[in-house]
């Protein structure tokens, strides 16, 4: 019998929603919420020995606490015990979702699922393909989960086919509903692609429409929010992805492919004044950006809408990153991460300067 | 219907050396180096070393600029290259010489040229067409005071006249074989109609194509017979991108063009040839890209190969381009390197085409090779990209590799999921 730890978000785990997206990871014995469904689908043979949840606001940013929580499960002993000193007392696999298109929850799960695997784990997650944490799960295989979670039950029926099968060791394919980028190696083909290009022209005039070796990549289509119904009382943020930072880059922020996002507070400051700032962009000539701070960061502009009383007020810091040669995944991680800290700072609405 | 324009001479060259006189025979190159430090002499350059480097040899070429295949078609070039060596009218039809497995390399630093290496031997030396031919390598010391733009248009010249000259040298010599080069058929038959379409990246001084001696990049896209590159009408002077970077050589040597020729009157008809200008900005992109369509549809094309010059600007052409041909019922296959990262997990093309989806993949240009020392380099004696002698050995993207991700089709390296 294989033993499996399942995570979910507190939403699923029946603790709360909004106000309770701050709460730590928590272990329980045993399945919870669908969860339970998911052990039925099993069938006797797998057990869903533990559950563990974790708010959506922090989750991503802890994994490695919420894989001390699996660890810590001994399916012999109870909780915390590890006595056979097995990886994760006995621990078979780890099942992460379903997170259906809820970003922050996604990332939890695609992070939760690679971290797993990488602890030696079997690790599987469940989400939709519109889901931003898709990227994050690396090699660990993600299946495909409905757009909502109205769709709970079909959902479920693909991610216990999953388990089953990798409990087989039997690795997942698109027939399993397997989603996610598979890596792009490089190979030497057995003709030029002169020659290939040619038989492709041939196939496709031959009436196969969808004939290609590259297949189309996948561009997030985002949702506008809803317009601010009010700005005169709203906070606004300000965000932008083009490296101004204070002159020495105390941060050490990269020019060019960044990995990280940063905050620097202008809560007491009426303008940038060059000099003090700097870009520290690698994709563009920052020589009139550094003689005109506000280029990046309309910072004057800002302090003028709010003295005119048509912005309430400004957010106290701003957050920066280089947006340069950026991986599509890290760019999606700083937009949830920096949506998660801004409704939590009670900021209406973010000014995102692109360059 | 069959139309022979043109009849490539080929001269296979096996040996090389430099000499008192420049000869070719029983497959020797000879090049006296007085003679082509004379050909190649410019007020805008102060000095030029000629030094042959041959396949197998442990040999890197950094700096890697041009590179032309040595053509003439008779004494004094008789119209090769033209708008360069020869006047500026149309070419492509009777005999032309080539001398097959050689080049003239010029090497060197130019602005904006970015660091671009051919390895001799090792594993990238199969990567790159120079990788497998005999290199005349032409460095440079630019003339105190001399315009970066005058030094490029020098060694444009220069190497144009040169491998001319070289050519030459064969015009007494028994072919090794002749091959007659069908032209493109403008009339309907019962194979289906493909032809090329081929971007040329024309973004000003040191990423410009020449046709007919003049930049292409104010050009409206045109119909170019084949027979006129094999004579050089077009000359690259395009630094950027240095896998993705066409040189006169590979124009001369159209990878997709010679696919086209090969098969037509077999599973195919060869509809033409057209050529593109790639501009920088968004509105001259999308008139190219659509009167681009307009030609081929014009020559009767049933479906199009488009080719690529450049990095992912270079991609918003392509896209458009399939797109437009799309939209008149023209079956476009793109050729693209992808750009997917190092471990091959990023989103591969910077710009996709919406209706246009069939893509031949010519390799990732962030996949990484481990190259060797070398006992010799030619070219500079630093590798810029990551400041080591350019003898030594160093992990590079295969981005830097000439010509490796030929976006003309030269290749066989390819990415796939797995």
């Amino acid at each position: 019998m294989a033993n499996i730890v399942h995570y979910i978000n507190q939403f699923f785990a029946g603790v709360g929603g909004e106000d309770s997206a701050g709460s730590g990871p928590t272990l329980v014995m045993g399945p919870v919420g669908p969860g339970r469904r998911l052990a039925e689908l099993l069938g006797p043979e797998h057990e869903i020995v533990a559950t563990v949840w974790c708010g959506d606001d922090v989750a991503s940013g802890i994994v490695p606490a919420i894989i001390d929580l699996i660890r810590s499960v001994d399916v012999d002993g109870g909780v915390g015990s590890d006595v056979d000193g097995g990886v994760g007392g006995g621990v078979d696999l780890v099942a992460a979702g379903p997170a259906f298109t809820s970003g922050r929850y996604g990332l939890a799960c695609a992070r939760v699922a690679a971290a797993a695997h990488d602890a030696g784990w079997l690790a599987v997650a469940s989400m939709h393909e519109d889901n931003p944490g898709l990227d994050e799960a690396g090699a660990t295989p993600v299946v495909a989960s409905g757009e909502v979670a109205r769709r709970m039950a079909p959902s479920l029926d693909r991610l216990a086919g999953a388990v089953t099968k990798l409990l087989r060791h039997e690795p997942l394919t698109a027939a399993d509903g397997r989603i996610g980028k598979l890596a792009r190696l490089t190979v030497m083909a057995d003709a030029r692609a002169a020659e290939r290009a040619v038989d492709l022209a041939l196939v496709r005039l031959a009436g196969d429409h969808t004939a290609t070796e590259i297949p189309l990549p996948r561009f997030d289509q985002v949702t506008p929010a809803a317009p601010v119904e009010d700005l005169t009382t709203a906070m606004v943020a300000l965000v932008t992805e083009g490296g101004l930072v204070p002159d020495d880059n105390p941060g050490a922020l990269e020019s060019a492919r960044a990995t990280r996002w940063l905050r620097y507070p202008i809560g007491n400051l009426d303008a940038l004044m060059a000099g003090e700032w700097r870009s520290i962009h690698g994709g563009f000539s920052t020589a009139y950006a550094n003689d005109d701070p506000h280029r990046i960061l309309p910072l004057d502009v800002g302090r003028q809408l709010v003295a005119d009383g048509a912005v309430g007020s400004l957010f106290a810091e701003y957050f920066v990153t280089t947006g340069n040669g950026t991986s599509v995944a890290n760019a999606r991680r700083f937009g949830i991460e920096w949506a998660a800290d801004l409704r939590h700072s009670g900021a209406r609405a973010a000014i995102l300067t692109a360059t | 219907m069959e139309v022979m324009a043109l009849t490539r001479l080929i001269h296979h060259v096996q040996r090389v050396a430099l000499g008192a006189r420049t000869t070719f025979a029983d497959g020797e190159l000879v090049v006296s180096t007085d003679e082509a430090e004379g050909i190649m002499a410019h007020p805008a350059l102060a000095s030029v070393r000629l030094t042959w480097v041959s396949p197998g040899e442990s040999a890197r070429i950094v700096k890697v600029l041009d590179a032309v295949e040595p053509r003439t078609k008779g004494p004094g070039g008789a119209g090769i290259f033209p708008g360069f060596v020869g006047p500026a009218r149309t070419q492509g039809e009777g005999e032309t010489h080539v001398l097959r497995g050689a080049a003239v390399v010029a090497a060197g630093f130019l602005p904006r040229a970015q660091e671009a290496l051919v390895d001799l031997s090792g594993p990238a030396a199969a990567l790159s067409p120079l990788g497998a031919t005999h290199n005349l390598v032409v460095e440079f010391t630019p003339a105190p005071d001399a315009g970066w733009e005058h030094v490029d248009a020098a060694l444009r010249a220069g190497s144009l006249r040169l491998a001319a000259r070289l050519a030459e040298a064969a015009l007494d010599a028994e072919p090794d074989e002749i091959e007659e080069l069908p032209s493109p058929s403008p009339i309907r038959g019962d194979r289906p109609r493909i032809g090329a379409v081929t971007n040329l990246q024309t973004q000003g001084l040191f990423k410009d194509v020449f046709v007919y001696g003049r930049s292409f990049g104010s050009s409206l896209p045109t119909l170019l017979d084949p027979g006129e590159l094999d004579d050089g009408a077009v000359v690259s002077g395009q630094f950027g991108h240095p896998a993705l970077k066409n040189p006169t050589y590979m124009h001369q040597n159209h990878p997709v063009v010679n696919e086209l020729r090969r098969r037509h009157g077999h599973d195919l008809d060869f509809a033409g040839l057209v050529i593109c200008p790639e501009p920088v900005n968004q509105a001259a992109k999308e008139l190219v890209s659509a009167f681009a369509a307009k030609v081929c549809a014009a020559a009767g094309f049933d479906a199009a190969l488009v080719t690529k010059e450049g990095g992912g600007n270079a991609d918003a052409d392509m896209a458009l381009k399939m797109d437009a041909l799309a939209d008149l019922g023209i079956e476009a296959v793109g050729l693209y390197a992808e750009m997917a990262g190092i471990d091959g997990t990023g989103p591969s093309i910077v710009v996709a085409p919406e209706k246009a989806t069939a893509m031949v993949s010519t390799g990732n240009y962030d996949h990484r090779l481990q190259l060797p020392t070398m006992d010799r380099a030619l070219g500079g004696d630093e590798f810029a990209l990551v400041h080591a002698p350019a003898t030594s050995a160093f992990e590079v993207p295969t981005a830097v590799v000439y010509c490796a991700l030929s976006p003309l089709g030269w290749g066989r390296v390819t990415a796939r999921a797995g």
